[in-house]
């Protein structure tokens, strides 16, 4: 079968619908990973149409083509250097203005392209009217109208495709011309550029040169440094001239070049009321119904979770469990069984009563809230709190994951713009009470020392986390942070699009946490067959027992719960052989024991997402770090609480 | 009237005249700090000459919500205030 086979990139601002048409078009041909050696999201598909095999690519939601953040710069290295045969640039038609600023860069490109105008059902009822016929003729570039959580333009979308790839249109892409005195100015570069033969095209990157792009100049200046300093040059007379810096000026030829074709395409007729969207918003965003929505939301979310969730998965643990005895008869007691069933299957149960009662509502409510919007205005009302441990109100969404499960919350870090924000975010998840850790608290300390102990040990680990989170933001060295983020319209969630979010993230989840899960308890499984267990837990004595005042076997469980948090407290009851602590164990002895397990390492899977997101030597510092900081903790309280 | 766009009232309209102030052009010791972000505004379309409305401000001076070409933005306060805006009142 001789299928012919292209590439189509899907590109466009955050919010247009741009993921929704991706699964539109692939249905469930996609894979969903992250770009090589980045912590960007990739999404990829097939699509058979006709004749043709089309791999679609969806790049990153972005607003330019500069390198503001890694998704920008992952974007345009993908445009420039691998070159799909071709770019879908989607628009959100009601916000044509900064959605078109987007397009020119990408015409700059030169790469073919389609315009697909979206949400045309939205556009309608803000009474607004666009000619796009008259677009297409002054962008000189297919544009089709297309309603995406319908359906509707993308078979003709598909088909303008093949017909561009076949050459069967012509275009003449908009070359946009802007001020005299920059104009002149990029001929000059350009002509240098041409001779030199430059692997980006040559206005695209004159223009580049002249805003003072870093990674433009850096390789333009290993073939012919002369053309680097002259648009350095150029740079300050334009500033000089126009008496704002050269990338500005640019920026505002580029809108006022867009300007200009809005101005012929576009009418408005603003509705007499405003929409359901507007008052939400307003609601949402209220200096106090704004914080109750949000409280209650938050706080239902995380009830509904953890009792309908805690319930699911006891049940789905105990009939998992309740396999042992066909596991035993296959594979017999021995060696061999015990490693099975003892190592490798409670492991995975283990993950899975995690997995599926617990991370995947979660997922779902979390995709959910995203795409209707309303995680924006979360960071909206939390900006100013987040700015206490060095972050910015987007921040919020991973930590609030966090307290659910930390690695979504590392993995949720992939919000923030640039790898520092995403590491300090990363760093202060790590350290929020998780719903294991919380299983703990209130299970030993709350049950058997009094809940007021229970919540000062929370209280205790907020203060913790302003206190190292500024901490953390004072010595990564980087530019400050602040928060610009469009806050779109709310809209009811295209169902398929959440569905499929969440079973693509579930999947991701699995795959990192699994293998370690897994192998971690196959590895303490080992270790209890040799009998090691209790010479290690002699050997962290001097630890436990003259630095922390505990019990030398809690030395057993705090190592079972690197696997998962709770088993701490699990294997405590079993090495007691009691439920009730308080006959075992001290208040103090308690309420240490607690503080160390809140902090002394990052569970096996949050070391899991970490490393996959930052790397094994950040991944290490942290763990390292969290380990002696709980140490440090425990024995102050120990010598403290002792008075 | 050169006003910092924080200044602003709820409701009040505004003319961006520049981003990180008049003063600091030409300095090249600031050069680099906040250079991206002030990129990342400008490429939103807050352009000098462009019109901003300051729809409201979260609570305990918390980010600003701004209307800019036809929508919404939210700009937190540190930013907001190193942006410079001719009032229109």
């Amino acid at each position: 079968m001789t299928k012919n086979r292209f590439t189509i990139a899907l590109a466009g601002n955050a919010n247009v619908g741009k993921s929704v048409i991706f699964n539109q078009l692939t249905g469930l041909h996609q894979h969903i990973g992250n770009w090589p050696g980045k912590t960007v999201e990739k999404a990829e598909g097939t699509l058979c149409f006709r004749d043709y095999m089309i791999d679609i690519v969806d790049l990153p939601g972005i607003y330019s083509l500069s390198t503001f953040s890694l998704e920008e710069l992952i974007s345009r290295e993908y445009i420039t250097v691998e070159k799909p045969d071709l770019v879908i640039n989607i628009l959100d038609a009601s916000l044509l203005e900064r959605n078109m600023f987007f397009t020119l860069q990408l015409l700059e490109l030169e790469t073919p392209m389609i315009i697909a105008l979206n949400q045309l059902d939205i556009v309608k009822k803000k009474g607004i009217k666009i000619d796009y016929e008259r677009l297409e003729k002054l962008l000189g570039i297919p544009v089709i109208p297309t309603v995406a959580i319908s359906g509707k333009g993308m078979f003709e979308l598909i088909e303008k495709a093949i017909e561009l790839k076949e050459k069967k249109v012509k275009i003449e892409p908009l070359k946009a011309k802007y001020v005299k005195e920059l104009e002149e100015r990029i001929e000059k570069i350009l002509v240098l550029l041409e001779k030199i033969q430059f692997r980006h095209p040559a206005r695209w990157t004159s223009i580049k040169l002249l805003e003072g792009d870093k990674e433009v100049k850096k390789e333009v200046a290993k073939v012919s440094p002369e053309i680097v300093s002259m648009t350095e040059e150029f740079a300050k007379e334009i500033e000089e001239i126009f008496k704002h810096p050269c990338s500005t000026v640019i920026t505002s030829e580029r809108y006022e070049v867009i300007s200009k074709i809005v101005r012929e395409v576009r009418e408005i007729t603003p509705p007499a009321k405003p929409s359901m969207a507007e008052r939400i918003h307003t609601l949402t965003t209220h200096r106090i119904y704004g914080y109750l929505i949000m409280a209650g939301l938050v706080f239902s979310i995380f009830y509904l979770i953890f009792t309908v969730g805690g319930y699911a998965s006891s049940l789905l643990g105990d009939s998992l469990f309740g396999l042992k005895p066909i596991f035993e008869s296959t594979f017999g007691t021995g060696i061999v069984g015990e490693l099975l069933w003892g190592g490798i299957m409670e492991g995975f149960i283990g993950g899975v009563i995690v997995a599926l009662p617990y991370i995947l509502p979660f997922y779902f409510i979390l995709y959910f809230l995203e795409d209707s919007g309303y995680l924006s205005r979360i960071a909206f009302l939390m900006d100013k709190f987040m700015h206490k441990i060095g972050l910015h109100g987007k921040a919020f969404i991973p930590i609030m994951l966090g307290f659910g499960c930390n690695v979504p919350g590392c993995l949720g870090c992939r919000i923030m713009e640039t790898t520092r924000e995403r590491l300090l975010t990363a760093f202060v998840v790590t350290l929020v009470p998780c719903a294991a850790t919380t299983v703990i608290i209130l299970g030993l300390v709350g049950a058997f020392v009094g809940i007021q102990w229970a919540l000062l040990l929370y209280i205790f680990n907020l203060l913790i986390i302003i206190f190292l989170g500024r901490l953390a933001f004072k010595a990564l060295p980087g530019e400050p942070t602040a928060l610009i983020m469009e806050m779109s319209d709310f809209r009811v969630p295209h169902m398929k699009t959440v569905l499929k979010q969440t079973w693509f993230r579930l999947l991701e989840f699995v795959k990192i946490a699994f293998p370690l899960i897994i192998v971690g308890s196959l590895v303490i499984k080992i270790i209890e067959i040799l009998n090691l267990l209790e010479p290690i837990a002699n050997i962290l004595s001097p630890l436990t027992v003259f630095w922390l005042g505990l019990p030398a076997i809690t030395g057993i469980a705090l190592v079972f719960g690197v696997l998962r948090k709770e088993l701490t407290l699990i294997m405590l009851a079993a090495l007691f052989g009691t439920t009730n602590f308080a006959s075992v164990m001290s208040p103090i002895q308690m309420v240490v024991f607690t503080l160390v397990a809140m902090f002394y390492i990052p569970c096996i899977a949050t070391i899991a997402a970490l490393a996959k997101e930052f790397g094994w030597k950040k991944t290490s510092i942290i763990t390292v770090f969290e380990i002696l900081l709980a140490l440090l903790l425990g024995g102050i309280a120990f010598r403290m609480l002792s008075i | 009237m050169e006003l910092r766009l924080s200044d602003l009232k709820n409701g009040e309209k505004g003319v961006v005249l520049s981003i990180g102030g008049i003063q600091d052009r030409g300095d090249t010791r600031r050069k680099g700090r906040g250079w991206k972000f002030r990129k990342r505004l400008e490429d939103m379309g807050l352009t000098p000459g462009t019109e901003v409305t300051v729809v409201k401000s979260a609570p305990f001076n918390g980010p600003l919500e701004v209307c800019v070409r036809g929508f919404r933005l939210a700009i937190g306060r540190g930013m907001a205030e190193r942006i410079f805006v001719e009032a229109k009142r």
